[in-house]
C-alpha cells in the first residue's frame, strides 16, 4: 500500500522512529531522539524538536500510541509504543525503502 | 483509509485544544528537563546544560507552531479567530457598526418586502394540477354584467351562458372548459339555528373543479350533473370558511344550509390552500353551480337570454389537451364567436352586424388564474420595485463609503502589521471576514424588516381582506439576491482598498500616513456621495409627486357631503323579502332608525355614491329610435328614497326634488344630474321631457322633474357621468318584455342605508345593528362604515403607493445625509493636521468652515444637477398613476431639490464646524 510522501525527510524520520520503538520497546520522546542521534552516528544534524511533529503524524495514523508515565529520573513524561498495525507498517516501509535504495544505487553506479 | 483517520483525528483535536496544548507543553518541558539531566550527568554546569539542551532541541516555539498546524484544522481555527476578531472590532466602533447594519437592514428589507409581494401577487400560480395547460378565453378586465359588444377593438372576454355552452360543445381541444362568475356575490348563509353570516360566493359551472384538477378535501367536488336544471341544489365550501365560520365541524358535509333562504346541501369542502380561480382580497367561501342562479337571483337572473337581451357575466377558463396549437385554437374560437353572434338578435340588431367581423377572443395563459387584480395593481407594484431598487443602491453606496473611509483610516495600522510579519493574505482575509460579518448581521436585520414591512403593506393595500391567498413571508431567492448584493459591496469596498494599500511597502505607507494632503483615495468616496444625492433627488421627487397626487384625490370636491354620515350595506333579497313586502320594510327601517338619538336623515339607495358599484342602462329619449351599437347612450341610474339628495348634501339646481306626491299611481318622475341634461338635452330645458330605458316602446316612461348638481357616483378620478334617480315609491309597470320586467323588479331592492347624524355619535354601529335586528333578525348587515371611510376605500392603492414612496423618499434623505456627513467627517479627520497648520499660520475659523463647506456643497450640487433629469424621467414613467399633477411638476422637483440640498448642507456643516473648533496645537501634536 504505497502512499504519497510529500517530504522524503519526513518519511525517513517516521521510519526511524518506528524502528527505534520496535527495537527498544516503549520510550519517551527524548529517549527516541537520543537513540536516533546515536544510531545515525550524529551524521544527521536534526534538531531534536522535529521528532514531535513526527510522533504526532504517527499517532494520527494509528501506528503508535502514547501514554503518560514516569521516566527513569522520576519525571512525568509521555511514552510511545508500537501498535499492531504499526508493526505491520514497518515491514511495508522497510520493503519500500530497500527498493528505492536499490533503484538509486543502480542509477548512481558508474555506467559501463 | 489513513486520510480519513487523520482527518477525524484533526477534527477531534479542535474541541480539546486547551487540554492538548497543556499536554504538549508538559511533554516538551519534560524533554528539555531530561536533556538537562543528561547534560548535568555528563558534567556540564547548570547554565551550559540548559543552553545546550535548548540548542539541540531547536526552537521550542517553532516546533510548537508546526505541531499545532499538523494537529488541528488550521483553516477553521484561523477563521474562528478572524471571526472573533472581526466581532470585537465591530463592537469597538458602535457608531460605524450601527450605521452600517441599519443601512443594510433598510435597503435589504425594503427591497425584499416589495419584491416578495410583487412576486406573490403578479406571479402567483393557482394551486392546481399542471397549471401550464390552463388557458383563459379572453384577457381583459370587463366586469360584471354586460350586454352587447364589449370593447372598441372587438376584444371579447365576458360571456353569456348560452355562448359558453356553444363554445364548450364545439371545442374538442379543451379537455374541460369551465365558466365562472366574473364578479362575486355576498350571500347570507345560515346553518342550523346559528344566525346568518355574510359569505362570499361564486357561481361556477359543474366541471369547474375538474377543469382545474382539484379534488375535495372532504365529501366531493361539483360535477356536471349538479349543473343541470332540476338537479338537487348543492354547493362546495372553502376550507378557510369551513374552519372560521362553521367551526371545522365535519358533520357539515351532507347537511343543509340556507343560502339567501334557499336550502342547499353541502357536497364537499375544497382543499386547504385552494382559493379559486383568481388572486383577490376576499376569495369565495362557497361555490354554487350555475344552474342554481335563477333560484337565488329570482327576478334578476342572468342565466337564460330574455327577449333581445343576453347578459354576459361569465369568464371562461379551460384545460387544453397536451400539444394543442394555441394560435390555431384562438383563431377557431374567434370564428365560432362571430358565427354565433351573427345568429344572435342582441348582436345583430340596430346595425350591430357591421361590428361583428372585428370581434375576436384572445387566449391567455390561465395558470395564474383570472388576472384582474394583477392588471389593476401591476403598474403600481412594478414602479415600487424600481423605487426600492434605488433605495438598495443608495444603501450600498452608503456602506461602500463607510468601508472606504474605514479602510483608509486603517492604512497605517495595516502597514505596521505587515512590517511585524503578518502575511498579506491573512490580513486581507481578516478584513474580508469583517465585511462578510457585517453583511450577515445586516442581512439578518433586513430579514426582520422585510417580514414586518410585507405584512404592513398587505394590511394597507387590502384592509378588507379575508383569507387573502398571498403569503407575506419573504421569498428566499429575493432575500438571497439582495443579500448577495450587499455582500459584494462589502467585499469590494472593504477588501479592495485593503489589497491596494497592502501592495505598498510598509515603510512608505507609514511615512506618509498622517501627513498626506493628496486625496486620490477619496475620489470613489466623492463619486459615491454624488451618486447618493442624485438618486435621493429621484426618490424625493417621486414621493412629492405621489403625495400631492394623493392629496388631490382625497381632498377633491366629490360633490357630496360626508360629515357625520354612515353607510350600511344589507340584502333584503337574501333575507327572503319579496317585492310586495319591500315598502313595509323600508317604512319600518326609516321610521325606526329616525327615532335613534341625533339622527337627522335616513335614506335608502340601491347604490351609494363612491360605493364601488352601479348600474347603467341605455337611455332612449321620447320618440327616438333604439340606439345603435356605436351610440354612446349609457347613463348610470339609482333607485333611492325621497330625501336621498338631502342625505348626501346635493342641491337641486332646477325644477324640484322628489316629494310625497310621487306615488305609485302618479306620473313616474326622475331626477337627472347636470351632465345628463347637458348630454341628452343640450341647449334645452330638460324639465318636463321624457325618456325611457330598455326599448323605444317605453321611451316615454319617465318624466324629468328636476336637475341636481353633479357629483361623482362611481369613478373618483373622472368627470361626473350622466346619472338619473328614480324614487322607491314608483315601480314602472309598463314593460312587456319579461327581462325588462324582472330587471325593474330587482331594482326595487335597495342595498344601502345612509344615516345622517347631527353630531358625532359614539356607538352608532351598535345602535343601528340592534335596531335592524329588532325589525328583522334575518337581515344580515354586510358593512357599516362612516361615509369618509367608504370614500377612502376607493383610494387604497393610491394611499399605499404614496405612503411607500414617501417612506422611500425619507429613507433616501436620511441615507444621503448620513453619507454626506460621514464623508465630510472623515475628510475633516484626515486633514486635521493640515487644518491645524493653516490655523496656526493665521487662517480664520470662518475660512476653514468655508473650505470644508465648499467641498461638501460641490458634491451636493453636482448630485442634484445629475438627479434632476433622472427625476424627470421617472416622473414620466409614473404619469399614469398621477392625479391632478403634471408629470414634470416643477413644485415637486423644486421641493425635492430644496429639502435634499438643505439636509445635505446641514449634514456637511456639522463636521465643518467641528473643523473650525480644532485647537491648532492639539492638531499638530497628534501625529
Amino acid at each position: 500500500m504505497g502512499e504519497n510522501r510529500p517530504d522524503v525527510l519526513q518519511g525517513t524520520l517516521d521510519l526511524m522512529v518506528l524502528k527505534t520503538l520496535e527495537t527498544m520497546g516503549p520510550m519517551h520522546g527524548y529517549g527516541i531522539a537520543r537513540r536516533i542521534e546515536q544510531v545515525s552516528g550524529n551524521a544527521l544534524s536534526l534538531n531534536q524538536g522535529t521528532i514531535y511533529p513526527a510522533l504526532l503524524r504517527l499517532q494520527q495514523r494509528g501506528w503508535i500510541a502514547g501514554k503518560w508515565g514516569t521516566s527513569e529520573t522520576g519525571r512525568r513524561a509521555k511514552f510511545y509504543s508500537l501498535s499492531r498495525i504499526g508493526r505491520k507498517q514497518i515491514e511495508e516501509e522497510t520493503g519500500n525503502w530497500e527498493r528505492v535504495a536499490a533503484t538509486m544505487a543502480r542509477f548512481l553506479a558508474p555506467s559501463n | 483509509m489513513d486520510r480519513i483517520r487523520i482527518l477525524l483525528s484533526r477534527c477531534a483535536a479542535l474541541f480539546r485544544r486547551q487540554e492538548l496544548d497543556a499536554d504538549l507543553d508538559e511533554e516538551l518541558r519534560a524533554h528539555i528537563d531530561l536533556a538537562v539531566a543528561e547534560n548535568l550527568m555528563r558534567g556540564m554546569t547548570r547554565q551550559d546544560a540548559q543552553t545546550a539542551a535548548l540548542r539541540n532541541f531547536g526552537g521550542v516555539t517553532q516546533i510548537s507552531e508546526r505541531y499545532r498546524v499538523e494537529r488541528g484544522l488550521p483553516f477553521l481555527e484561523t477563521l474562528a479567530q478572524d471571526i472573533r476578531y472581526g466581532l470585537r472590532q465591530l463592537r469597538k466602533s458602535p457608531g460605524f457598526t450601527l450605521t452600517a447594519v441599519i443601512t443594510l437592514a433598510l435597503g435589504i428589507g425594503a427591497n425584499t418586502a416589495i419584491f416578495t409581494l410583487v412576486h406573490a401577487v403578479l406571479e402567483r400560480s393557482l394551486p392546481v394540477a399542471d397549471p401550464s395547460r390552463l388557458y383563459r378565453v379572453g384577457d381583459g378586465n370587463t366586469c360584471c354584467y354586460w350586454g352587447g359588444f364589449e370593447s372598441d377593438n372587438g376584444d371579447f372576454d365576458l360571456f353569456p351562458y348560452d355562448l359558453f355552452l356553444h363554445l364548450k360543445q364545439s371545442s374538442p381541444e379543451f379537455e374541460q372548459l369551465a365558466a365562472m362568475q366574473a364578479g362575486g356575490s355576498s350571500f347570507s348563509v345560515r346553518s342550523g339555528s346559528s344566525p346568518a353570516k355574510a359569505l362570499r360566493s361564486e357561481y361556477v359551472s359543474g366541471n369547474y373543479f375538474s377543469a382545474l384538477g382539484v379534488n375535495a378535501y372532504a365529501g366531493r367536488p361539483l360535477v356536471d350533473s349538479d349543473d343541470k336544471p332540476g338537479a338537487a341544489p348543492v354547493l362546495v365550501l372553502s376550507y378557510q370558511a369551513w374552519q372560521s365560520d362553521f367551526a371545522g365541524d365535519p358533520a357539515i358535509v351532507g347537511s343543509t344550509v340556507y343560502v339567501q333562504t334557499h336550502p342547499f346541501t353541502v357536497a364537499g369542502i375544497a382543499p386547504p390552500g385552494f382559493f379559486g380561480d383568481r388572486v383577490i382580497d376576499r376569495p369565495p367561501d362557497v361555490w354554487v353551480p350555475l344552474a342554481n342562479e335563477p333560484t337565488i337571483e329570482g327576478a334578476g337572473t342572468s342565466l337564460e337570454p330574455q327577449g333581445e337581451e343576453d347578459t354576459a357575466w361569465l369568464y371562461l377558463l379551460g384545460r387544453v389537451h397536451p400539444q394543442t396549437n394555441i394560435a390555431a385554437l384562438q383563431t377557431r374560437l374567434s370564428a365560432t364567436l362571430r358565427q354565433w353572434m351573427a345568429t344572435s338578435p342582441s348582436f345583430v340588431a340596430h346595425g350591430g352586424a357591421a361590428m361583428i367581423p372585428k370581434q375576436h377572443v384572445v387566449l391567455s395563459p390561465g395558470g395564474g388564474g383570472i388576472q384582474r387584480l394583477q392588471q389593476r395593481t401591476g403598474r403600481g407594484l412594478r414602479m415600487l420595485m424600481l423605487l426600492s431598487s434605488v433605495v438598495l443602491l443608495i444603501a450600498c453606496a452608503n456602506i461602500a463609503n463607510l468601508l472606504l473611509a474605514r479602510g483608509t483610516a486603517r492604512r497605517a495600522e495595516l502597514a505596521v502589521r505587515m512590517a511585524l510579519g503578518a502575511p498579506r493574505a491573512r490580513l486581507i482575509r481578516q478584513i474580508l471576514t469583517q465585511s462578510v460579518l457585517l453583511s450577515l448581521i445586516g442581512g439578518a436585520a433586513g430579514l426582520a424588516v422585510a417580514y414586518g414591512l410585507s405584512h404592513m403593506i398587505l394590511a394597507l393595500a387590502f384592509p378588507e381582506a379575508r383569507n387573502m391567498p398571498i403569503q407575506a413571508s419573504p421569498s428566499l431567492p429575493v432575500l438571497g439576491f439582495a443579500f448577495l448584493v450587499s455582500l459584494l459591496t462589502g467585499v469590494i469596498f472593504g477588501a479592495a482598498p485593503a489589497w491596494l494599500s497592502s501592495q505598498a511597502k510598509p515603510a512608505e505607507a507609514l511615512r506618509g500616513a498622517n501627513r498626506s494632503t493628496g486625496d486620490r483615495s477619496s475620489l470613489p468616496q466623492r463619486a459615491l456621495v454624488v451618486l447618493q444625492v442624485s438618486l435621493s433627488v429621484v426618490l424625493l421627487a417621486g414621493a412629492f409627486l405621489m403625495a400631492r397626487s394623493l392629496a388631490n384625490l382625497e381632498h377633491q370636491n366629490f360633490g357630496i357631503a360626508t360629515a357625520n354620515r354612515y353607510v350600511l350595506e344589507f340584502d333584503p333579497l337574501g333575507a327572503g323579502y319579496t317585492v310586495a313586502r319591500l315598502p313595509g320594510l323600508y317604512r319600518q327601517i326609516q321610521d325606526r332608525l329616525s327615532t335613534l338619538p341625533a339622527v337627522s336623515n335616513v335614506s335608502l339607495a340601491r347604490y351609494t355614491p363612491l360605493g364601488g358599484n352601479n348600474w347603467a342602462s341605455c337611455v332612449i329619449q321620447q320618440g327616438h329610435p333604439a340606439a345603435g351599437p356605436n351610440d354612446k347612450c349609457y347613463s348610470t341610474w339609482d333607485r333611492v328614497s325621497l330625501r336621498f339628495l338631502d342625505s348626501i348634501g346635493v342641491p337641486i339646481v332646477r325644477g324640484r326634488n322628489f316629494s310625497a306626491q310621487d306615488t305609485q299611481g302618479s306620473t313616474p318622475v326622475v331626477l337627472v344630474n347636470q351632465s345628463f341634461a347637458r348630454y341628452f338635452f343640450p341647449n334645452q330645458d330638460p324639465i318636463g321631457k321624457h325618456f325611457g330605458i330598455e326599448s323605444p316602446k317605453n321611451s316615454g316612461s319617465f318624466e324629468i322633474a328636476g336637475v341636481f348638481a353633479d357629483f361623482k357616483m362611481t369613478d373618483p378620478r373622472g368627470e361626473a357621468f350622466p346619472l338619473f334617480l328614480r324614487p322607491l315609491s314608483q315601480q314602472y309597470l309598463g314593460y312587456t318584455d319579461p327581462e325588462a320586467v324582472s330587471s325593474e323588479e330587482s331594482s326595487m331592492f335597495v342595498g344601502s342605508i345612509i344615516i345622517q347624524f347631527t353630531r358625532t355619535q359614539q356607538d352608532a354601529e351598535a345602535m343601528v345593528r340592534r335596531t335592524l335586528a329588532e325589525i328583522d333578525p334575518n337581515l344580515t348587515v354586510f358593512h357599516f362604515v362612516s361615509y369618509d371611510s367608504q370614500i377612502a376605500l376607493n383610494f387604497n392603492q393610491d394611499r399605499l403607493i404614496a405612503r411607500l414612496t414617501s417612506l422611500f423618499g425619507v429613507l433616501a434623505l436620511i441615507l444621503a445625509s448620513v453619507g454626506v456627513y460621514g464623508v465630510m467627517s472623515y475628510f475633516v479627520a484626515r486633514r486635521k493636521g493640515d487644518i491645524g497648520i493653516r490655523m496656526a499660520l493665521g487662517a480664520k475659523r470662518s475660512s476653514v468652515v468655508a473650505m470644508v463647506l465648499r467641498r461638501a456643497l460641490g458634491q451636493i450640487l453636482l448630485g442634484l444637477a445629475l438627479g434632476v433629469p433622472i427625476a424627470l424621467f421617472v416622473g414620466h414613467l409614473m404619469a399614469s398613476l398621477l392625479y391632478g399633477v403634471t408629470r414634470y411638476d416643477p413644485f415637486a422637483l423644486l421641493g425635492a431639490t430644496l429639502v435634499l440640498g438643505v439636509c445635505a448642507a446641514v449634514a456637511g456643516f456639522i463636521p465643518a464646524r467641528r473643523a473650525a473648533s480644532i485647537d491648532p496645537m492639539q492638531a499638530l501634536r497628534t501625529e
